[in-house]
């Protein structure tokens, strides 16, 4: 069934059922992905889907209920389970339909030549790839995976007031992971090219950058417990951004699950540290006209100069906080109820190019990559400690590599230490990105 | 779910390139979630999942295709679209379904979920996080949450393999936070089952909220861990995730068969202190991790990997076995119809010993005590491994002491497995969730309490 028969009739017996407002929200995408192993397609994947989430308000309160299946058999399943999840919230704060913003801004979130990329060319890209990682060293051992993903996802949003709004993305991902091996030291690294730009994605030489990045790290050591002098990679610092992100949102503030709360207006970070929340960034894999509520988005620093300047917020958390929505109201997929998430999140570059970060970290250490954030880390607390690689710093370059070390520390008070900002804002797969950042001390544990 | 006539078309299409196998699994999820912040009721979400995924293998080759369509045109023509990516050579011939579903349930259900109303769930819900509050002024936020999923699949293959199954799982997560004017810390519990409604019916959940309570302020109270290499006594249940991670995910097929793995080509090997013997054991009655089939269709079963510290065998699926040689052990899994199943982990544990907990901490005259640990990740090329403790103690000359927080214990997964030196009797097991190529999918991980001779801790001081 098409999607306006379906809405038409799933809003005609939510309204006879007594759902006073309602919403559906429908996600679709498609994607195919090539994988090549030794010179030859290992897998290949494609895939089609999608479903729906509809929300209404039902004796005062929202209900929520998702499918993958849109049959019209499902109708009554849906409307009757939405009434009664609602009739069970015991929320205090008020969830609304939103009828609609007065505009919505243009951004580029699809690229039509995307569209023409085949099978033969995202094969040939990762064919490439391996090849260039295997060429680059000799210590190249194997190359475990070697993979592009193109695809793309339509998003349909339409209310019991009116309000209809579209948008599609696409993407590109490409992936490698190299394992080299010298005596008996083996080292697997990675890198991928996240966009919408096959040219891009062929000048970032993905298999070249990872080969040489595990290579580099063989015969790695770990070094003496204490503090040390800390430069952590651009990419990775967004990797422990990511982690740490949720206590930005109203959400958090307002359940007290922040320790940010009632820190508006005061200095929580170094002066040097602006952090921006960018949903019209060119280029951007979070860019979106609207947020899953249909509120218009917009562009605004979080930290300004150091200052908390604003917490992300949905319209129910907004209400409560007694402020206006900023845009927001985000599902983490289409079968999640609304909560708060940032789009393009970002520590904006700062002026210290990465030469004069060795040199002010002189006698310490470049973390290059930390694991471990999704248990080594206390998103309440703020408290880390993260298994950790990278290299010493020495004479203003980088000398031997470093391995099995922590590092620990606390998100707030690394906020508060950075003492240089790198121009090298880069981002992580998930849409986070930051500089490379100095700190002049980090607690490291090794021998 | 799709009818026999159906299946057999599907295949046939996704073989018409002359691959040698294919495969349709079919599936169908009711889900509802509950969660309770500070003891309200909030995020209420129910719903349906529904897809099929159909896998083409060609020697090295594979295809893997998926959709939320069920018609028979739309998905033979899928089938058919994606057996272009590969060129075989097998000659086709008529598949004749042999139906084998397993006799016996392994994971029993008394009460389908659904069959109590929420208004019930809610209610023992909040009985915990009243508990939590009651504990100590200090608890200032709670977090309880309900999973029950009911997930029916249909798998069908080329070789004539028919079979069905239904997996029941509730789970309950308890959290509760301890602040003071510039700390929160908390404490975790996440038990579940392979059971129905019943599980919530007879879970302690007062007990556990208190438990989390205590967790919370004792860690609000504590100091830094120290940093450096020392003895590590883990404790018994969840400690367990050490083993999963540590050596677990380098004995699945998947990363052996690629030679990515620390443990490939040791089998019959030492590679383990003799006090330990592992299993991954799919046929657990009613534990989380268990099913009566795996995701390809083969019987779960019982699977000894390491014997007095020999390697005996991998966890192996049909592909992957085929590249080595192994027969599959009942270990493919997968998250959902949208992932190609790999060989993964069902509940795996290291089986009991013959000290006592008492003598691993009387022998220990310097050391870290894990009363609790969190969660943790294994890079299986290499071997490094880490992982967090959420409850930790110093211990001085046999003595448990002062509770220390923010320890993360690093090493390599080969290294810790010969330094495993006590083993204690209390072998037991929880729950928890796993990530990895094919997805999240519920794993129980267990131990009994264990001394490790040396780690790495990381901690602030």
């Amino acid at each position: 069934m098409d999607i306006q028969n379906f809405k038409k009739l799933l809003f005609e017996k939510a309204k006879a059922y007594g759902f006073e407002k309602c919403e559906i929200y429908f996600s679709s995408g498609s994607s195919s992905e090539i994988s090549v192993y030794k010179g030859e397609t290992e897998q290949y994947k494609e895939e089609e889907s999608g479903g729906f989430s509809f929300r209404g308000i039902y004796k005062g309160k929202m209900g929520y209920f998702f499918s993958e299946k849109t049959d019209e058999d499902i109708l009554d399943t849906v409307v009757k389970n939405a009434a009664e999840n609602a009739l069970l919230s015991e929320s205090e704060e008020k969830e609304d339909i939103f009828s609609g913003s007065e505009e919505y801004p243009r951004v580029n979130t699809y690229d039509e030549a995307l569209k023409n990329v085949d099978v033969e060319e995202k094969t040939a890209l990762a064919l490439d790839a391996e090849k260039k990682a295997f060429s680059c060293d000799k210590r190249v051992e194997m190359v475990e995976s070697s993979l592009v993903e193109s695809g793309e996802n339509s998003i349909y949003l339409a209310n019991s007031t009116g309000l209809e709004l579209k948008n599609k993305t696409n993407y590109v991902v490409a992936y490698i992971s190299v394992t080299a091996k010298e005596n008996e030291s083996v080292k697997q690294k990675y890198d991928y090219y996240v966009g919408r730009d096959i040219e891009e994605l062929k000048r970032k030489n993905i298999g070249e950058v990872a080969a040489k990045k595990a290579v580099a790290s063989l015969n790695a050591k770990s070094v003496k417990s204490g503090y040390y002098p800390i430069i952590i990679e651009n990419k990775t610092f967004a990797d422990i951004l990511s982690t740490f992100e949720g206590n930005f949102s109203g959400e958090a503030v307002n359940k007290g699950f922040s320790l940010l709360k009632g820190k508006l207006s005061q200095t929580i970070a170094s002066p040097l540290l602006t952090l921006t929340d960018d949903p019209l960034l060119e280029g951007g894999m979070s860019s979106c006209p609207f947020d899953d509520e249909g509120v218009s988005c917009r562009k605004k620093n979080i930290i300004e100069e150091g200052v908390l300047k604003t917490f992300l917020h949905n319209i129910k958390t907004a209400a409560t906080a007694g402020t206006q929505t900023t845009g927001n109201g985000f599902k983490a997929n289409f079968k999640s109820t609304v909560g708060v998430s940032s789009t393009n999140l970002y520590i904006q570059k700062g002026k210290t190019s990465f030469e004069e970060l060795l040199k002010k970290a002189e006698g310490g250490i470049l973390i290059t990559d930390v694991t471990g954030l999704h248990s080594g880390a206390n998103t309440v607390s703020g408290d880390f400690s993260l298994a950790a690689e990278g290299f010493l710093i020495e004479k203003g370059s980088l000398s031997s590599s470093v391995e099995q070390i922590t590092i620990a520390g606390n998100f707030y008070e690394l906020l508060k230490n950075v003492e240089a900002i790198g121009n090298d804002l880069s981002f992580n797969l998930s849409g986070v990105g930051s500089p490379s950042l100095f700190f002049p001390s980090i607690a490291v544990s090794g021998q | 779910m799709l009818d026999k006539n159906t299946l057999s078309d599907i295949l046939a299409s996704a073989l018409s390139t002359g691959a040698e196998f294919a495969e349709v699994f079919v599936e169908n999820v009711a889900t509802n979630t509950i969660n309770l912040i500070n003891g309200k009721a909030e995020r209420i979400l129910s719903g349906i999942n529904f897809g099929v995924g159909i896998r083409i293998i060609n020697a090295d080759k594979t295809v893997y295709l998926y959709t939320n369509k069920k018609d028979r045109d739309t998905l033979c023509k899928i089938a058919k679209n994606g057996a272009l990516a590969l060129k075989g050579s097998t000659p086709f011939s008529l598949i004749t379904f042999n139906e084998s579903i397993p006799q016996k349930n392994i994971c029993p259900v008394v009460y389908i979920p659904g069959s109590i109303s929420k208004n019930e769930i809610v209610g023992k819900l909040k009985e915990g996080s009243c508990a939590a509050f009651d504990y100590d002024k200090s608890i200032t936020q709670t977090s309880m949450g309900y999973l029950d999923t009911v997930q029916d699949v249909l798998i069908a293959n080329s070789y004539g393999l028919y079979t069905k199954d239904k997996r029941v799982r509730t789970r309950v997560s308890i959290q509760a936070v301890a602040s003071d004017e510039n700390e929160k810390q908390t404490g975790y519990f996440g038990p579940g089952a392979s059971k129905g409604t019943e599980f919530l019916k007879t879970l302690d959940i007062k007990s556990l909220a208190q438990e989390a309570a205590r967790s919370a302020v004792t860690m609000l109270k504590a100091g830094d861990c120290p940093s450096g290499r020392m003895p590590v006594i883990i404790d018994n249940g969840f400690g367990g995730v050490i083993f999963h991670e540590a050596c677990g995910h380098g004995l699945e097929a998947s990363a052996v068969s690629k030679n990515a793995s620390v443990f490939a080509g040791k089998i019959g090997e030492k590679i383990a202190s003799e006090k330990v013997t592992a299993y991954d054991d799919g046929t657990i009655e009613n534990a989380w991790g268990s099913s009566n089939i795996d995701d390809e269709g083969h019987p779960t079963e019982r699977n000894l990997l390491i014997e007095n510290g020999i390697l005996k065998t991998y966890m192996t699926d049909f592909f992957n076995g085929r590249k080595i040689g192994i027969e599959a052990t009942g270990s493919s899994r997968r998250q959902s119809y949208k992932y190609l199943p790999v060989s993964r982990m069902t509940n795996t544990y290291i089986g009991a010993g013959t000290d006592k907990r008492e003598d691993i901490i009387a022998s220990t005259d310097y050391g870290l005590y894990a009363k609790y640990m969190g969660g943790g990740s294994v890079n299986p090329a290499t071997g490094d491994f880490n992982f967090a403790v959420n409850e930790a103690y110093i211990i001085r000359k046999g003595k448990i002491c002062e509770p220390v927080r923010g320890a993360t214990l690093i090493g390599k997964g080969a290294d810790i497995l010969k330094d495993i030196d006590m083993v204690s009797e209390d072998l037991k097991l929880a729950e928890g969730m796993c990530g990895a190529s094919s997805g999240n999918i519920p794993v129980c991980v267990g131990q009994p309490m264990i001394r490790v001779k040396e780690i790495t801790v990381g901690g602030k001081s």
